[in-house]
């Protein structure tokens, strides 16, 4: 049990102490504790990322071990992926294509032309979905869906530059609809974000003491 | 899935027809580009005031934490901001603390650095004028150890230059010698460049995010914790226009104020049908 739990605790707490502490300790002993400190993270981060990978990999093996549902999306995975780490680790002896004016690694190349293009094209389906979505959902179905319905369509307008035209020429001045949008980002929507961040920075502090303090023992596994 | 093949089937029509003029409606504009008028945004002039007073040599840290997925709103700002810095003789010092933002950034640089020579005639060369520091793990341990040690955090640049000695970083060994943070996000890491970079380092900040993302920036920006913010495609027109560019924000906002209009009809048909709908049938139909 020591092991298991007080000594891991106790390295926690320490750790803890001396993260939290540092920020008041402008002494140069202090600033290289910190560098020390963070320089084992980054490491640390190097083998997280080793390991993420390592279990992406084995869940989609897997399923194609499996035969599940979509199981050769996942052959994707594994074809993208150990693709671009070969063309990664051996770009030297492969040597560059054409790119353009210019010659790039082919690794670059995978990067420019296959990743970029479907990762924007992916992301664009968004406009369709969200006009789509806007067009069977978004109803004024009592007073606060209203209100929500009248801010969300200034801000839109507002947002964009076609409104200052409008604005000229139904209301005499450019700028009416514009600030109109801009008041509504700048008080209503301002108030409810500081609202939401206090409440979490508030979680963020009572957990991070619960932690230090042992209370939430969660992170050492074991169910507690 | 399920749910959109259960749809009535006049919902399916619509839906069809929905998609198809979204597609005009961002597709046409790029055809005709007429030159549009609008007035950027007190935010975004924020920024380009304070890099343009940066004395030339001087150092804007820029973060790309983005991946390719929101390149057609981020990596227009990526641009419109490094020019500036080209435009000026301040030297843009690029990093990313994402694996997938490492190509997208590479190519900011060197698209950016191209442009320099055909829009303002000056030669950029990599270390000398700006530096691509690359990619390091740890994001939050990263941004707390560049704070006391940047130089140490990235020994080295994207192209296997040790920054040791490197011209581009002259004077500079931590975030602290920064003139100015500037963080291009579509991820929640805006907070923790405050929090653990700019606030710590005692060094003014500035942040371009995607729309979806920009109200979580205004109380940031009320507080002073950011010094400006471009929001979107639309900040990265307004950084544009202000630095008098025609660059692909600006390209974009006609197609950006034909889809946002379009939807608007659509929500205010909707709502039209909603209504008459309930008063012919006595305040009850219509429900979907």
């Amino acid at each position: 049990m020591i092991f298991k739990r007080t000594i891991p605790l106790l390295i926690v707490l320490g750790i803890g102490l001396l993260g939290f502490m540092q920020d008041y300790v402008p002494h140069p002993w202090s600033a290289s504790l910190v560098d020390e400190m963070t320089t084992w993270s980054l490491i640390l981060g190097g083998f997280a990322a080793l390991l993420g990978l390592y279990s992406l990999l084995h869940m989609h093996w897997s399923r194609m071990r499996r035969k599940m549902s979509g199981w050769g999306y996942s052959a994707f995975v594994f074809i993208g992926a150990i693709g671009m780490m070969a063309v990664g680790f051996f770009s030297d002896s492969i040597g560059t294509v054409t790119s353009g004016t210019e010659r790039v690694s082919l690794y670059d190349w995978g990067y420019d032309y296959i990743y970029i293009p479907c990762a924007a094209t992916v992301f664009s389906l968004l406009a369709f979905y969200m006009a789509s979505a806007a067009f069977r959902t978004f109803r004024a179905r009592n007073l606060a869906a209203g209100l929500l319905l009248v801010a969300a369509i200034i801000v839109m307008f507002g947002r964009v530059p076609l409104s200052e035209t409008v604005s000229e020429w139904l209301l005499g001045d450019r700028q009416i609809i514009p600030n109109m949008a801009k008041a509504i980002m700048d008080y209503p929507n301002l108030a409810a974000k500081r609202g939401i961040l206090l409440g979490i920075a508030l979680g963020v502090i009572s957990q991070s003491l619960r932690i230090l303090l042992g209370i939430e023992r969660s992170y050492l596994g074991g169910g507690d | 899935m399920s749910q959109i093949r259960n749809l009535p089937k006049h919902y399916e029509l619509a839906r069809r027809i929905i998609y198809v003029l979204i597609a005009l409606a961002v597709i046409l504009p790029y055809f005709f580009n007429p030159k549009q008028e609008f007035k950027p945004a007190i935010e975004v002039e924020n920024i380009y005031k304070k890099i343009e007073s940066i004395k030339p040599g001087g150092h804007v840290l820029i973060s790309i934490d983005y991946d390719p997925a929101s390149e057609a709103e981020l990596y227009p700002m990526t641009l419109a901001i490094m020019r500036h810095c080209f435009k000026k003789g301040v030297i843009p010092v690029v990093m990313t603390p994402w694996p997938a933002s490492v190509g997208i950034a590479r190519l900011g640089c060197d698209e950016a650095a191209n442009d320099a020579n055909t829009m303002f005639q000056k030669k950029m060369v990599s270390g000398k004028d700006y530096v691509f520091l690359g990619f390091r793990p740890g994001f939050s341990q990263l941004i707390l150890k560049m704070v006391n040690n940047l130089k140490g955090s990235f020994d080295k640049d994207y192209y296997g230059q040790p920054t040791q000695g490197m011209k581009a970083l002259e004077g500079v060994n931590s975030l602290k010698e920064i003139d100015l943070l500037v963080d291009i996000a579509a991820v929640g890491s805006v907070e923790v460049w405050i929090a653990y970079g700019a606030d710590k380092a005692g060094i003014p900040m500035a942040a371009g995010t995607t729309a979806v993302m920009t109200p979580d920036l205004y109380p940031f920006y009320q507080s002073n914790q950011l010094m400006g913010f471009l929001g979107g495609l639309r900040g990265a027109a307004d950084y544009e226009k202000l630095l008098k560019i025609s660059g692909r924000g600006e390209r974009g906002m006609l197609a950006q104020s034909a889809t946002h209009v379009l939807i608007i009809l659509l929500i205010l048909g909707a709502n039209i049908r909603l209504f008459f709908g309930r008063f012919f049938a006595g305040g009850k139909g219509a429900s979907r």
